[in-house]
């Protein structure tokens, strides 16, 4: 016995312990600490808002600006510029672990001299693209603002104007896009630049510096459109203004690997525009009337799970949504029976 | 001062002396050479004067036994090689059609071009795993994507033009005054995507019907077609209509950069066609080619278009064709007619092709032309 307990000396005491600590994270498990209310909790306190008119509160406005101005500058920032990236600049990117490039003659050259837009934008729409724009009716409330920006080439054909409009100040293209419809542009191009005539004027903002595999396609795109002359400009996303929003973000609780599009895009809109307003900003898969919609207005391709915290990033903009700095419409801007009969 | 060497006058057959008579028989020899060639400059100046002389006179067959019986380059010295070249250009050039049919029915046996020369629909099914020439173990599957972009067929037939000119970049071409020539010819080559900017028309002339592009260029000059597409597009428009062809299946690096041509051109909506040689026939050609002693490690673009020109064609015109530091009168030219950019050495064997062409030339096979043109 006693060789036993000689053997043996602490053997009770870490039983103990790990089963307790079992048993904490069975409870974590179950009843975690840090929880996100799930879809429908959501779509309750939305609907719990529904009702009451919304009104846009400018000191908050101007509150909430300060704050991006302070961590992220969206002015100066926001693109790839002759003044923001000086030539021999070495640069970060921010979707890789330590990887950067020294800004050269040939890619200072492709950089606009500043920020090409009238500062501060006046109205914006930002528009999603999520399933419930279909059916909205809201085309025309879009068209309305000065400044419409949209997110990853989204299509704009006729069938689809009356709910996502037609106007388009500032497009988003994915550099996994160009890969994967056309290609890295490396052969055919026509396709691509038949593609984004619908954009008419409007930038294409590209991320070309976030992720090393971006880079190519992106330069591709602004190679492309000036060989074929097209009406469209090509901003290149500046990898410090991204990086900068993304802490931004992470500061105010969004767990995620990256950010999605959107937000980068309305917390630009936030810093750039007087007045914003956000559509198809939805990322649920039934709408306020429990009926279930696709994914995306144009088609019901989910995305890859974990990359992206669409929910989180929901609450954040649904938050200072109640706060009066943005308008989201959710709700359709006409009536759909009323627009069928009309 | 009144001190002198008391051996000097001894030293009768001294350093100095010796020294000295060396120089004078030198000193002889050498003005006695230049009064023999001297002679015979002379005489050659008068004969060209003459006119030129008949084809099938006594001397003109004698002239072209000259160059006909140096059988190896090394046989005689260039500058001998050179004379004798010089003096055939005294005689009128004809057309031996007994030699010239015998040599294209020896190149429809080993390469028909009128068949293999582009991958064709016909000649490369979907499907075919298509051998590169110098990358032996890569294979090339044609797929739909590849198989759409070649002709239906052959575009041309044996010996469907009467009258063609394959224009190389030699800058024996400078200040040749050939434009109008080649110009009249009803079927032109040229190779390399060749300048022929008003600065050169004069001299090379504009008409193309085929230009070559040696994908090398496209990935020197143009980024591989990686970026910016339309200033590659801009130098294929000078040519107008003419059909882009391109070594695409000579070896893996070419391949995607041919390939891309076509796209560009589909983008830009041009009427261009784009062609790719047939591996298997450039292998035929060298293979053949190595066999009339030209040992390189690669034989040329123009070797390759006048050996498809002698088949396509009933008369082949050869212009620019001429890869020596010198111009048969011994004057220094530079190594393209627009460039002075010497080739890599020890990748093509140009003095070798140059040497062949003579040969043919004074068969009556094809006509090389290396002086000035005086034509129309």
């Amino acid at each position: 016995m006693a060789g036993l307990a000689w053997k043996w000396p602490r053997t009770r005491l870490p039983v103990g312990a790990s089963a307790l600590g079992v048993f904490v994270l069975c409870w974590l498990y179950v009843f975690p600490v840090y929880r996100l209310p799930d879809e429908k909790e959501i779509v309750q306190g939305v609907l719990l808002q529904q009702g009451k008119a919304w009104r846009r509160n400018h000191t908050a406005v101007a509150l909430f600006r300060k704050l991006l101005e302070e961590c992220c500058d969206p002015g100066q920032l926001f693109a790839m510029t002759k003044l923001n990236s000086p030539m021999g600049k070495n640069l970060w990117f921010d979707g890789e672990f330590l990887y950067s490039v020294t800004i050269d003659n040939a890619t200072y050259s492709l950089f606009p001299q500043a920020t090409p837009f009238q500062l501060p934008l006046k109205k914006c729409s930002v528009v999603g693209n999520g399933g419930i724009l279909k059916k909205s009716g809201c085309g025309k409330q879009i068209d309305q603002a000065d400044f419409v920006m949209r997110c990853n080439l989204p299509p704009l054909s006729s069938e689809y104007s009356k709910d996502v409009g037609s106007k388009t100040q500032l497009v988003t293209a994915n550099p996994s896009i160009i890969q994967k419809r056309f290609q890295n542009l490396l052969w055919s191009r026509k396709a691509f630049v038949d593609s984004v005539k619908v954009y008419n004027h409007s930038y294409i903002y590209m991320p070309a510096f976030s992720m090393k595999t971006g880079t190519g396609p992106s330069l591709r795109v602004y190679y492309t459109l000036e060989d074929f002359g097209a009406k469209q400009a090509v901003l290149f996303a500046n990898p410090n203004f991204l990086r900068d929003i993304g802490k931004f973000w992470k500061s105010k609780g969004i767990h995620a690997k990256r950010l999605s599009t959107g937000l980068f895009l309305v917390s630009a809109a936030l810093g750039l525009c007087e007045e914003v307003t956000i559509y198809g900003f939805w990322p649920f898969s039934v709408d306020l009337h429990g009926k279930f919609i696709s994914h995306h207005y144009y088609d019901n391709v989910l995305p890859d799970s974990g990359f992206h915290a669409m929910p989180e990033e929901f609450l954040q903009l649904w938050f200072l949504h109640k706060s009066g700095v943005l308008r989201m419409q959710l709700e359709p801007c006409e009536d759909p029976f009323t627009q069928s009969s009309a | 001062m009144g001190y002198t060497d008391p051996s000097s006058s001894r030293d009768l057959l001294g350093n100095r002396t010796l020294f000295f008579i060396f120089i004078c028989a030198f000193a002889v020899v050498t003005l006695l050479q230049q009064i023999l060639y001297g002679r015979n400059y002379l005489k050659r100046y008068f004969e060209f004067y003459e006119g030129p002389l008949e084809y099938n006179s006594t001397k003109c067959l004698e002239l072209r036994q000259d160059i006909i019986e140096v059988k190896v380059l090394s046989m005689v010295k260039q500058t001998e090689l050179f004379d004798r070249w010089k003096s055939l250009q005294m005689c009128k050039w004809e057309m031996n059609v007994t030699e010239a049919n015998l040599f294209k029915s020896t190149l429809s046996r080993c390469c028909n071009a009128p068949a293999f020369l582009f991958t064709t629909q016909k000649n490369t099914p979907l499907g075919t795993k298509l051998k590169y020439e110098v990358d032996t173990s890569g294979i090339f599957h044609i797929n739909q994507e590849i198989f759409k972009m070649f002709p239906k067929d052959m575009p041309y037939h044996r010996s469907q033009f009467k009258k063609c000119a394959v224009v190389g970049n030699g800058g024996i071409l400078k200040n040749s005054r050939c434009g109008r020539e080649i110009d009249s010819a009803d079927f032109v080559f040229r190779c390399n995507l060749p300048p022929i900017s008003e600065k050169y028309f004069t001299d090379v002339g504009v008409k193309t019907d085929v230009v070559t592009v040696n994908p090398s260029i496209i990935t020197e000059r143009f980024h591989k077609l990686e970026k910016w597409r339309k200033p590659f597009y801009d130098v294929l428009q000078v040519y107008e209509n003419a059909s882009v062809l391109l070594p695409a299946f000579y070896n893996t690096r070419n391949t995607d950069v041919s390939i891309r041509v076509k796209y560009v051109l589909d983008d830009f909506e041009s009427q261009q066609a784009v062609y790719y040689f047939h591996p298997q026939y450039l292998i035929n050609v060298s293979h053949y080619w190595l066999g009339q002693g030209v040992r390189a490690k690669r034989i040329s673009t123009g070797l390759i278009l006048v050996t498809a020109a002698l088949e396509l064609c009933e008369e082949v015109h050869l212009f620019g064709f001429w890869a020596f530091p010198m111009n048969p009168s011994g004057i220094f030219i530079t190594h393209h007619y627009y460039d002075n950019v010497k080739p890599r050495p020890g990748f093509h064997a140009m003095p070798s092709e140059i040497f062949n062409f003579l040969h043919m030339h004074s068969k009556g096979i094809l006509r090389v032309h290396t002086g000035t043109c005086s034509c129309c």
